[in-house]
């Protein structure tokens, strides 16, 4: 089951492609990180999903309901922050809270009071005269009580100390239970805050979709190689293999590259008859490192 | 650049390095905890639920995390009870030696790319080796 279902989805604005035949999957329970440049096309993506732009043409599916038909009832099972999430400012948060409490059935006091004691807001001022962390966090509080079946995030790290990261990341973690899982999908800047959180990683260039993949085969299949020759002389091969990136001779004795299809020994063999005579490592990559091998090399993909 | 991470909550220790699928790394720390003692037969071992929360990774990672351990004979599944921390599995001397291949790799690799020889780093492996003392 998949919880968001993108299918040749495009939106222009003027003539100008935000996002571009995207075709995107997300399953359902998984934590899924969209990453990409600023102007990638994430937010449009987002808003495309929760059905607050429309597409240009193709279709999205959103918990196995089209999006420009969800209505009411769609909504009380997806919870959204965007990255300037407007609050009601002139409310307190105890009367944002009560606000918003009536409108959805499932609500649960008890998830609400824990978040509230780990949040540690001040309860009586107006929300106009928080920090843009407590807003953030205020923001947070209206959505996760409700323990929606899908969560949006837009940039929700960004700006915010290490803090109050951990204590959004421990936050969205509470609202899953077994038998009904929270999907996630986030997008953001800080991509070191997601590595560890996310199960699921899509990458945006230009309004396409570069790669979606779980992140522990996103992950084996990245390696950065280091060549070491005995003495000055390991060149780089005339014709380097198709799945070397970013070729470059750091020493005399000494190339480096990117591998974005590594499969163990005997991809380490490969290589090894690529330069004869010399030791070769294969180091994991960072997913910081592993996005910027992406963005780096053009020619992005519709297809996943 | 590593990021040390500590976590007192949880019966083991995991450092999280950049890089590596973090399932991994969880799996190997718990083996370790095990395999060294830390973590005795019959513990009982954090739920899937708490393993997410207190680790801060996704709750399917830390499902993946505790369905590989029991598989492969570490943590043992009581319906009713919930996860205990199973004998380590027979054969576990190998399991061991396994459990320090990585670290073995690095330091071959670069004692190479330092142009040390063979001789050399077990002469350095044999006086760290006398320095620490260590309970048996």
């Amino acid at each position: 089951m998949n919880a968001i279902e993108c299918e040749h989805l495009t939106r222009l604005f003027g003539r100008f492609p935000a996002v571009n035949d995207l075709n995107l999957t997300v399953p359902t329970g998984s934590i899924f990180a969209l990453l990409g440049a600023n102007g990638a096309g994430k937010t449009t993506t987002l808003k495309l999903i929760l059905n607050l732009l429309h597409p240009t043409s193709g279709d999205v599916r959103v918990l196995g309901c089209g999006s420009t038909k969800m209505g009411k009832e769609a909504f009380l099972r997806i919870g959204y922050v965007a990255e300037d999430q407007v609050l009601h400012d002139w409310m307190t948060l105890d009367q944002m809270l009560d606000y918003y409490r009536p409108f959805y059935p499932r609500w649960d006091r008890d998830l609400e009071r824990r978040l509230r004691t780990m949040f540690d807001l001040p309860p009586n001022r107006s929300l106009k005269k928080l920090s843009r962390g407590m807003r953030m966090k205020g923001a947070f509080l209206s959505i996760l009580p409700f323990r929606p079946e899908l969560l949006v995030l837009d940039e929700p790290f960004s700006g915010l100390d290490p803090q109050v990261r951990d204590e959004f990341i421990e936050g969205l973690l509470e609202i899953g239970d077994t038998d009904r899982p929270s999907t996630v999908v986030v997008s953001s800047h800080d991509i070191t805050e997601v590595e560890r959180l996310a199960d699921w990683v899509g990458i945006l260039a230009e309004g396409r979709l570069v790669t979606a993949e779980p992140m522990p085969a996103l992950q084996g299949r990245f390696r950065r190689i280091e060549v070491v020759g005995p003495g000055a002389g390991t060149r780089i091969p005339r014709e380097p293999g198709p799945a070397w990136r970013q070729v470059e001779a750091a020493a005399p004795n000494v190339v480096h590259f990117v591998h974005d299809r590594f499969a163990g020994e005997p991809t380490e063999r490969e290589i090894q008859a690529a330069f004869p005579g010399t030791s070769v490592k294969a180091s994991p990559m960072t997913l910081r490192e592993i996005f910027l091998a992406h963005i780096r090399r053009a020619p992005p993909t519709g297809a996943h | 650049m590593y990021q040390y991470a500590w976590y007192t909550v949880l019966p083991f220790n995991v450092t999280f390095l950049p890089g590596e699928p973090v399932y991994e790394q969880v799996i190997y720390a718990v083996k370790k905890a095990i395999l060294s003692g830390n973590l005795e037969p019959n513990a009982r071992f954090p739920s899937v639920r708490s393993l997410s929360q207190e680790l801060k990774i996704s709750p399917n990672t830390a499902h993946k995390v505790v369905m590989a351990l029991t598989v492969e004979g570490f943590l043992a599944v009581n319906p009713g009870i919930g996860t205990l921390v199973a004998r380590p599995p027979a054969g576990s001397a190998g399991d061991r030696t396994a459990l320090l291949n990585g670290d073995v790799e690095r330091l071959v690799f670069e004692a190479r790319q330092l142009g040390l020889g063979e001789d050399q780093v077990l002469a350095a492996v044999r006086r760290h080796w006398r320095k620490i003392s260590f309970p048996s």
